[in-house]
């Protein structure tokens, strides 16, 4: 309520700041316009032809003020500019000159060489049968074959086929061989149980008919391994014919079959 | 009413879901299907390694140098068409060839580069016209026995003679080393031949060498089936009667008698003994499948189900079983019964099956088949191979255009088939491969459809 008591002397003091703003304008106007014909605005380019104009000027002198140079250190070995002598090799010890070919005499010894020739094809080849050597040291390669079975590896085990006329083994180990592939690429690896069947073996016996069947199957040692030994039949029993003998009647056969899962 | 929403959202988010893991495992699915049976290890350690030397000419006639190229070729080229033999390249031989026993170095060709298991050489001569070769067979692992077995041949003197001399030697050398397997190297295919506007029966040896006319009837003859004892040829002939089943005697060079029935008489083949034939005949009206004997007589039908019943094929092992194709759930599929039409079973589960061919020890059907057939279908008509006791199949060829008319060779290693690289009728061509699918090659050019494998 007192506030619109005095409604005259607020509008007195409304003018009088009202013009105190005015001229402040005014006089910040005025100010700002001076001085820009005091100074007026000229843009100064890069690289303009003037003598201080320009981003950096270069001054020519003699001499660069450069960091003294410190003293040489003598005191520490690593910081020493000086190289330490490295200590001098041992002294090598000196042997005797070993001995020139002319030195030791060696009777009948022929000093030039013969010159080195390409070992020629024999042409003429040597006749059949080749004398096989006579040792009693038990040799691989061509010797196992001679022995009347067939070995042949499979997933997960050891196929052998052995047949009990050794002489036939001898004669025709082509066939015998033939057997050994033929059970094994109807051996399925996926029949026996591994674990029941780890390490151990099974052996069959079986005749070979004039004709190439297989007559009289059966089992000679069980693996105690029921599904080994099913495996085992079921490769056989699967073969019609290994082809007739080339020889004979009939062959026996054993075929043992070791299981060794890896 | 919210919590309807959620609830029906969620179900088609299942449905979804449900969506992506059937098309995720679909291949899966049919993978498991059709997943690949046994059929005979093609791994190249499993087989023989064996070398072929070139022979010995031991006469200076100039004609023996030709017989003797073309000896080696053949020989050469049925030991590597065998399937069952890793055979040592040319570029590996010793540069020496032996001629007979008391020439061969063992060892040169048992170690390496050659490395061979088995050597085939031997020599060949010319004597008073006639090419006389001895042929050796050599294990090279044995050097106390090497020598496997020696053959003489002796026949008249001309190309194709030194040819058969070659496929004899080959097949000799497939007997002894091929485990029970016969060799088919002297074996023939028959097959139509198109001349114009008419078919004719034509035969080559089975490398699709020697390909000549057997029939000249000026009509359209087809499906040729040759009898188990090679010595008559059945095939379906168009006539004034429409087609009948007709009988050529190879021994007699002409058509024989073969008595004619109504309605049309298509697709013959012959029983394993020889003494019977299956056909498809519309005599009573709907295609059914008839059996007769040898010359036509006592034909008695076996099968009675509407819809046509066509291609038979015997069991060739036991002689009691039929597979054939019929129509009568719609489109064409495989089926097999017993020799008396009892016990019919259904081998395909759709698709359009046709042509069946039975492997020789009888644990295999061979077929074309186009498993989705129809139009702008994928795929095409394809050779099948389906084990007969568990009905597990594999494909043999893919995209390779149409193939049709599979035929077992007698030793089971090999089928031969028609196919059509760009599908049409006219450039038909006679191709063989392994049974499985390895080794295709061409026999003859375009023109030639329907091969059939001799059975011996």
């Amino acid at each position: 309520m007192s506030s619109y008591a005095h409604p005259a002397p607020l509008q007195q003091k409304f003018s009088s700041g009202f013009a105190g703003a005015v001229v402040l304008h005014v006089a910040v106007a005025g100010i700002l316009i001076g001085m820009a014909f005091l100074h007026p605005f000229q843009p100064k380019h890069w690289g303009e032809d003037a003598a201080s104009a320009g981003a950096i000027q270069a001054v020519m002198v003699n001499a660069l003020p450069l960091p003294t140079k410190a003293p040489p250190i003598d005191h520490s070995v690593l910081a020493s500019e000086n190289v330490t002598k490295a200590p001098a090799p041992p002294v090598k010890e000196k042997t005797a000159p070993p001995p020139t070919p002319n030195d030791l005499l060696i009777k009948n010894k022929v000093d030039t060489k013969p010159p080195k020739v390409a070992p020629k094809e024999n042409l003429t080849p040597t006749k059949h049968p080749l004398p096989t050597p006579d040792s009693p040291k038990a040799t691989t390669g061509d010797a196992a074959t001679q022995l009347p079975q067939a070995v042949t590896q499979s997933v997960n085990g050891t196929a052998t086929v052995t047949v009990q006329n050794r002489s036939f083994g001898n004669r025709y180990a082509y066939y015998l061989r033939i057997v050994g592939s033929m059970v094994t690429k109807n051996y399925n690896e996926q029949h026996p149980d591994p674990r029941a069947s780890q390490d151990k073996s099974v052996s069959m016996l079986f005749d070979i008919q004039r004709d190439g069947t297989i007559q009289n199957l059966r089992v000679e040692t069980a693996s105690g391994s029921p599904t080994l030994d099913a495996a085992a039949k079921r490769a056989l029993l699967e073969i019609d014919s290994f082809g007739p003998l080339p020889e004979g009647d009939h062959i026996t056969i054993e075929y043992k079959f070791d299981y060794h899962h890896p | 009413m919210p919590r309807f929403t959620v609830v029906k959202l969620f179900s088609k988010q299942y449905a979804l879901a449900v969506a992506v893991l059937c098309v995720f495992f679909s291949p899966l699915l049919r993978a498991q299907d059709q997943f690949p049976f046994h059929l005979e290890s093609t791994n190249s350690t499993d087989r023989i390694r064996i070398a072929v030397a070139p022979f010995k000419p031991q006469s200076a006639d100039p004609a023996t140098a030709g017989y003797k190229n073309t000896f080696d070729t053949t020989l050469f080229a049925d030991l590597s068409a065998a399937g069952i033999f890793d055979i040592v390249s040319k570029s590996l031989l010793p540069q020496s060839s032996p001629g007979n026993q008391s020439e061969m170095n063992l060892a040169q060709w048992s170690a390496a580069p050659a490395s061979a298991a088995m050597i085939a050489f031997g020599n060949l001569s010319t004597q008073n016209g006639h090419i006389v070769v001895n042929g050796f067979l050599d294990d090279a692992k044995n050097t106390q026995f090497p020598q496997v077995f020696v053959k003489q041949y002796n026949e008249e003197a001309s190309d194709d003679q030194a040819r058969q001399i070659a496929h004899r030697f080959a097949d000799e050398i497939i007997a002894r080393l091929g485990g029970g397997g016969v060799g088919i190297a002297e074996t023939k295919i028959y097959y139509v031949k198109q001349t114009g506007e008419n078919k004719e029966i034509w035969e080559m040896d089975y490398d699709g060498a020697n390909q000549h006319a057997l029939t000249h009837l000026g009509t359209v003859s087809m499906s040729p089936r040759i009898s188990p004892d090679n010595s008559r040829l059945a095939f379906s002939s168009l006539g004034r009667d429409g087609f009948q089943i007709k009988m050529f005697s190879l021994l007699l060079n002409r058509v024989i008698n073969f008595p004619a029935a109504g309605g049309t008489n298509v697709s013959p083949a012959w029983a394993p003994n020889g003494n019977q034939i299956a056909f498809s005949s519309s005599r009573t009206g709907d295609p059914e499948i008839w059996t007769a004997d040898a010359n036509g007589s006592i034909a008695r039908r076996i099968t009675s189900f509407r819809g046509p019943d066509v291609s038979p094929v015997w069991n060739p092992k036991t002689g009691g079983q039929i597979a054939w194709i019929s129509g009568r759930t719609g489109l064409p599929q495989l089926y097999i019964m017993d020799a008396d039409g009892s016990g019919v079973q259904r081998m395909t589960d759709g698709g359009y099956a046709t042509s069946p061919s039975w492997s020789p020890n009888g644990q295999f059907l061979a077929f074309a088949w186009d498993r989705r057939y129809g139009p702008g279908a994928p795929g095409g008509q394809d050779i099948y191979v389906m084990e007969i006791t568990t009905k597990k199949w594999i494909q043999l060829t893919h995209d390779s255009g149409r193939c049709d008319f599979p035929s077992w060779s007698p030793d089971g290693r090999h089928i031969v088939f028609a196919n059509t690289p760009d599908g049409k009728g006219a450039h038909t061509r006679i191709m063989t491969m392994l049974v499985d699918g390895t080794q295709r090659r061409a026999l003859t050019g375009s023109g030639a459809d329907m091969p059939n494998w001799s059975w011996k």
